[in-house]
Order: C-alpha cells, then sequence, then structure tokens
C-alpha cells in the first residue's frame, strides 16, 4: 500500500462515457495481484471521498497501469478530465483478496464473466492467465453496442473465446451472460466474476457446482479502502458474521459471503 | 525516539501525549489497519472504535455517502463487544508507545458502565470518551447527549466505576453546547471532546430514495469545521475542562485554528481517508507553526492565554 502521485500518461474514451487511463509512477511496482483495486482522490478538496477503482492492466516494463471507468457522477466526470501530464492522486493497492489468477493450470476450463465496468479486473486476471498458458472462456454482457469495450483486448488473448451479449443485441449475441452461460454444455473448473450485484447472484445461482472454484468481486460504497471504517460490510454466507469488500475482499469465494 | 519535539508534547488527563494530535474514533478501527502504514506510537494518542457491551453488527448498507466537503455515516456503531475488544484488540495497541481513548457507546446507562468496567482494567487505556449521540432506548429516544440531565447522570454512573478519567464527547445537535458541557462538568467529568457528527439526510435525485440504508447518517469532515470551531469556543468560555477538538481537521493549520478556539488536542476523522497519511503529515508540521506564531509550546496556547 503506497500513496503517491501518479502521472497521467492517456486518459481516452473507449465506449459511451468510459474511459481508460494510463498511469505512471513507483506504485506500478506493487500492483501484482489481479482483482486488487486502487483509491484515486478526485481532483478538487470539496469530494472527500477517494473512488475505488479497478486495475485494469499493468505493464512492468513499462511502468504503467491501466483503470478503466465510467462516468456515473462528479467523481468519476473530474477523472475523465484529466489530461496526460497531469497527476493524480492514488493509494494502493487495496483488497487482500484478488482472483485467484496464480491457481488454474494450462487445460482447465476457465469461465470470465465481465458485466459493464466490471470488465476491467477480469482483463487483468486474463493476462495474467495467458502469462501461464492458461487459456480463457469469456463472457462480456454490456447493455448496447455503445457501451461495449476491451472486446479486441480479449479477442488477441492466445485461444481465448470471446462472447459477447448485450441486452438489445445491437452487439455479439441478444441477451444476458446468463443465457450464455446456460447455454455452455458443462460446468466450468473455474469461473471469476465481477459485474452488477444482481448478475453475480444470478451466476451464483446458476454456476455453483461443485466442480467449479468460483469467484465474485463485489462492490460498495467506501470510505477508507483499508478496513478501519467498517462503510463497506457484507454479510458471510453463515450470516454469522461479515465481512469487509475493501480488505477481506474485494473477490470473494461463491458463497462465502451474502450477494 | 527520533522525531520527537518537545515543544508538542501535551498532557492531559490519563494521556500523556507526544503532541496533540489522534486519529478520530470511528475512522481508525483498532489501528491494525494504519499500523501497516506508519508507526502508531508517532500519534499524540488513539480513539478507538465506538465498543458497546455486546458485539454489534451495525447498519445495512450503504453505509456512507458523500456530501460536499464532506460526508455523512451511518455505520451503527459495529464492534466486537467490550470483551473481544479488551482481549483481542487493546493488546495488539499495547505493542506501540501511544495511550488509547477507549470511545464508549450503549443504548443505557448500564451499557455504558458494563464496558467501562469491562475495559478500564486495560494497561493502555488512558481515558474514556462516552459517546452519548446514541439513542437512549429506556428514556423514550431521548439522546443522552441532547439533555443536560441525562448525560450528567451517566457522567456520574460512569465515574463511580472507572479508574481513568472520563471525557463526555459532545453533539452538536443541540441547541446550547455550553449546559450539557457545564452539566456533565458539574458530574464529574474530567474533560470534554467536541464536536460528535451533526445528523443529516442525502436523497437520489433520480429515485426520491434516501442514499443511505438507514435514510439519515452522522456528517463529518471539512464542511463541519465552522461548527466545531464555533462549540469549542464557545464551551471554552463557561469551563476550563480540557477539550479535545475535532470535526474537519485536515491540515496543521487547521490544527492551530482549533488550539486557537480554546482545544488542548484535537482529533482527526474523515480526513484519514481521503489522505491516509494525514496525523503522522498534521504532527511533522505543527512546529513550524509553532516557530511562525513565535509560540514555545503546544499548552502556550493556553499558558499565554493564546485561546481567543
Ligand atoms: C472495489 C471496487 C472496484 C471498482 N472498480 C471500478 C472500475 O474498474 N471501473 C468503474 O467504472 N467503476 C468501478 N467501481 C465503481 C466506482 O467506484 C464508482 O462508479 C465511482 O466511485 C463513482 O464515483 P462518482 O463520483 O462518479 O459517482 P457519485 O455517484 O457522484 O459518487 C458519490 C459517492 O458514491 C460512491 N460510489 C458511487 N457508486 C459507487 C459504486 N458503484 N461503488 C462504490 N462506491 C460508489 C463514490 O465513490 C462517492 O463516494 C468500483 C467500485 C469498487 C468498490
Ligand atoms: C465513519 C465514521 C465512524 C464514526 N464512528 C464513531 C464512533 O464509533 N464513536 C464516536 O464517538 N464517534 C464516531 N464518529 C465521529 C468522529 O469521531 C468525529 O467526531 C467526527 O467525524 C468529526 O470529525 P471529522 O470531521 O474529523 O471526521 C465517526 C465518524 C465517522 C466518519
Ligand atoms: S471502506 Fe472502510 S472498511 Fe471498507
Amino acid at each position: 500500500m503506497k500513496n503517491e502521485q501518479m502521472t497521467v500518461r492517456e486518459n481516452k474514451t473507449i465506449a459511451e462515457k468510459t474511459y481508460e487511463m494510463t498511469l505512471s509512477g513507483p506504485l506500478v511496482e506493487h500492483l501484482v495481484n489481479p482483482g486488487t483495486f486502487l483509491h484515486v482522490a478526485v481532483p478538487g478538496d470539496d469530494l472527500v471521498l477517494r473512488r475505488p477503482i479497478s486495475i485494469a492492466a499493468v505493464d512492468q516494463d513499462a511502468g504503467t497501469c491501466t483503470i478503466v471507468y465510467k462516468e456515473e457522477g462528479e467523481g468519476t466526470k473530474r477523472l475523465s478530465r484529466c489530461r496526460a501530464g497531469d497527476s493524480v492522486d492514488v493509494f494502493g493497492p487495496l483488497g487482500k483478496q484478488g482472483f485467484p489468477a496464480e491457481q488454474p493450470s494450462p487445460g482447465d476450463d476457465v469461465l470470465i464473466i465481465g458485466g459493464g465496468v466490471g470488465v476491467p479486473p477480469l482483463y487483468y486476471t486474463a493476462r495474467e492467465l495467458a502469462k501461464r498458458d492458461v487459456s480463457v472462456s469469456v463472457i462480456l454482457g454490456f447493455q448496447t453496442a455503445t457501451a461495449v469495450f476491451y472486446e479486441q483486448a480479449f479477442r488477441e488473448l492466445p485461444d481465448a473465446d470471446v462472447r459477447v451479449m448485450t441486452d438489445d443485441g445491437s452487439n455479439g449475441h441478444a441477451g444476458t451472460v446468463i443465457d450464455a452461460l446456460n447455454e455452455r454444455p458443462s460446468p466450468p473448473d473455474w469461473l471469476f466474476a465481477c459485474g452488477p450485484r444482481g448478475m453475480l447472484r444470478a451466476i451464483e445461482a446458476h454456476a455453483a457446482h461443485s466442480k467449479t472454484n468460483g469467484y465474485v468481486s463485489l462492490e460498495e460504497r467506501m470510505g477508507c479502502g483499508i478496513g478501519a471504517c467498517f462503510a463497506c460490510v457484507c454479510e458471510t454466507g453463515d450470516h454469522t458474521s461479515y465481512r469487509k469488500i475493501c480488505r477481506d475482499g474485494p473477490v470473494f469465494r461463491f458463497k462465502e459471503v451474502v450477494l | 525516539m527520533t522525531g520527537v519535539d518537545p515543544r508538542l508534547h501535551v498532557t492531559l488527563p490519563g494521556l500523556t501525549m507526544k503532541n496533540p494530535v489522534m486519529p478520530a474514533s470511528g475512522c481508525f478501527a483498532f489501528g491494525r489497519e494504519y499500523a501497516e502504514l506508519f508507526d502508531l506510537s508517532k500519534l499524540g494518542a488513539v480513539a478507538i472504535k465506538g465498543t458497546t457491551g455486546a458485539a454489534r453488527l451495525g447498519n445495512p448498507t450503504p453505509r456512507v455517502a458523500e456530501t460536499p466537503s464532506g460526508m455523512l455515516n451511518a455505520i451503527g456503531l459495529q464492534n466486537p463487544g467490550a470483551q473481544a475488544v479488551r482481549d483481542e484488540e487493546l493488546p495488539f495497541l499495547e505493542g506501540y508507545d501511544v495511550p488509547v481513548l477507549a470511545n464508549v457507546s450503549g443504548s443505557t446507562p448500564e451499557e455504558y458502565v458494563h464496558v467501562v468496567k469491562t475495559l478500564t482494567t486495560a494497561p493502555n487505556v488512558g481515558a474514556f470518551e462516552l459517546n452519548i449521540s446514541c439513542p437512549n432506548v429506556k428514556e423514550g429516544g431521548i439522546q443522552f447527549g441532547t439533555d443536560p440531565e441525562a448525560a450528567a447522570a451517566l457522567t456520574t454512573a460512569v465515574k463511580a466505576v472507572s479508574t481513568k478519567p472520563v471525557y463526555v464527547k459532545l453533539s452538536p445537535n443541540v441547541t446550547d453546547v455550553t449546559a450539557i458541557a457545564l452539566a456533565v462538568e458539574a458530574a464529574g467529568a474530567d474533560g470534554l471532546t467536541l464536536i460528535n457528527t451533526l445528523v443529516g439526510m442525502r436523497i437520489d435525485a433520480s429515485t426520491g430514495k434516501p442514499v443511505l440504508a438507514n435514510e439519515k447518517g452522522g456528517l463529518s469532515g471539512p464542511a463541519v469545521k465552522p461548527v466545531a470551531l464555533r462549540m469549542i469556543h464557545d464551551v471554552r468560555q463557561v469551563t476550563g475542562l480540557p477539550i479535545i477538538g475535532m470535526g474537519g481537521i485536515q491540515s496543521a493549520e487547521d490544527v492551530i485554528e482549533f488550539l486557537f478556539a480554546g482545544a488542548d488536542a484535537v482529533a482527526v476523522g474523515t480526513a484519514n481517508f481521503s489522505n491516509p497519511f494525514v496525523c503522522p503529515t498534521i504532527i511533522r508540521e505543527l512546529p513550524a507553526w509553532l516557530d511562525q506564531l513565535g509560540l514555545e509550546s503546544i499548552g502556550a496556547f493556553r499558558e499565554q492565554g493564546a485561546n481567543i
């Protein structure tokens, strides 16, 4: 965990209201775990809470990392206005549990499901898997064609099988990621998912199979990002305790917490 | 230890502090997380998360919302309960050379007494801070913090069992904060801390629904600083009790403002979220402020009548 002024190398639109920002700085060396996130301070003193944003890619050789964010409100709007050369105050990496990209073996059936701005941490995960010669099946879900991003990036991964779903059928297949999941003949060995809570709930309900090691990445409004304020809790699957999404997650095993 | 400037020393009832800066209750849990970022021994003290008799799971999420220059929180006093705090959390802080201000919450006077009895034997608890802004179930929803008599009775009950000095944390959600201050002083309080959060609300304009699951929450952050300064100033006019001031502090300059207003020490809450290193940074910057003001020490604010 480091707090640093990172330099914006590039900040560009990649889909409707969706931006890709490349950052550089010594903090990059600490980014080793896909699924972890950065706590980004928004320019301007009036917004006191940082914005949690997943790490979408890391390039250690270039000393850069990439985040992809959707303009949702004032904070992400201000980030979208940053230009190359600007500084952004970043704290991270945060989260103790990311996607276990080091576990699947080559030949395992690894399924990745991303919905909307849930896609970025899965791209980082897929790249780490590719480094270990583990190929992936990918289902990406978006509302409509103008929202689609990273389809090509996933297709460029070795042996990746990529399927895009849009709610209105304007790109790829019409339907949801659950429709695509249901068409698969057998349960995967590994399933990594990130997206809206409802989507994750449906995935867990459809894919919680004894053969499948399932992991989901969760979002919650955060204060501190490190486990000190108790803002971002969720109940454990047995309803007896809680986990902090920022510290114990943001990735949890199927059934570990109540979605 | 290196880096300790003797001019920053502050001695308050139960709290011998290397400097006047502590993290505020609820914004620092029990120190474990921030201990990964910096040496907690650098702090003047640590105010721990509000502790209740039994473990509490707190409120549903979302528990925080942002507001202009501030935030609302409705955590709901999530904590592992007094016994677990005594056995599992306080020993961790014993590993650091820093006194603990134990923040105590409850629904009934009996619960406060129970928590204080449980924690008062912990060697590193220097003093208690009574969080009196929680709903008092027994009194039909009146808050201890808004009723001078209830606040005084609670202070008396806790003083009877505590072997450590007792600070009372005042709520800003009152018309006349000095009345509560005087009532708890008469009941034997050793010090005051203020302010707690201001009750507020946000509504999502697209749905018409409150943003927080609990509907209402406590406002903190820079937005409340003027209110905090005014209340500390008002309370300082009526009492000589030690005051730990808080509410929107983000910088060494803010701390100086609080010392001028009448605080003897300060707590930093929300600013830890925007800048996790804010406490050590402020501590590092304070000596330059003393130089600039021509003051010999933090204590000089009181001794030389610098408090306005
Ligand atoms: C672990 C984690 C990883 C995330 N990764 C990404 C990502 O890679 N790309 C992306 O586009 N979004 C991501 N999000 C969601 C992103 O944090 C929010 O969209 C963003 O904070 C909204 O800020 P805003 O100022 O634009 O919106 P506003 O609505 O103006 O924000 C107001 C407040 O609510 C908080 N907030 C609003 N929505 C969310 C949310 N969904 N989750 C948490 N806090 C929220 C903000 O942080 C802020 O404090 C992630 C969230 C979490 C918890
Ligand atoms: C997330 C959060 C949790 C808090 N929890 C407690 C608590 O448990 N007990 C308490 O007395 N005050 C609690 N407070 C209030 C703070 O200690 C402090 O009085 C208040 O936030 C004002 O200071 P600030 O503006 O620097 O945050 C909490 C504040 C926040 C933001
Ligand atoms: S954001 Fe503070 S505990 Fe998770």
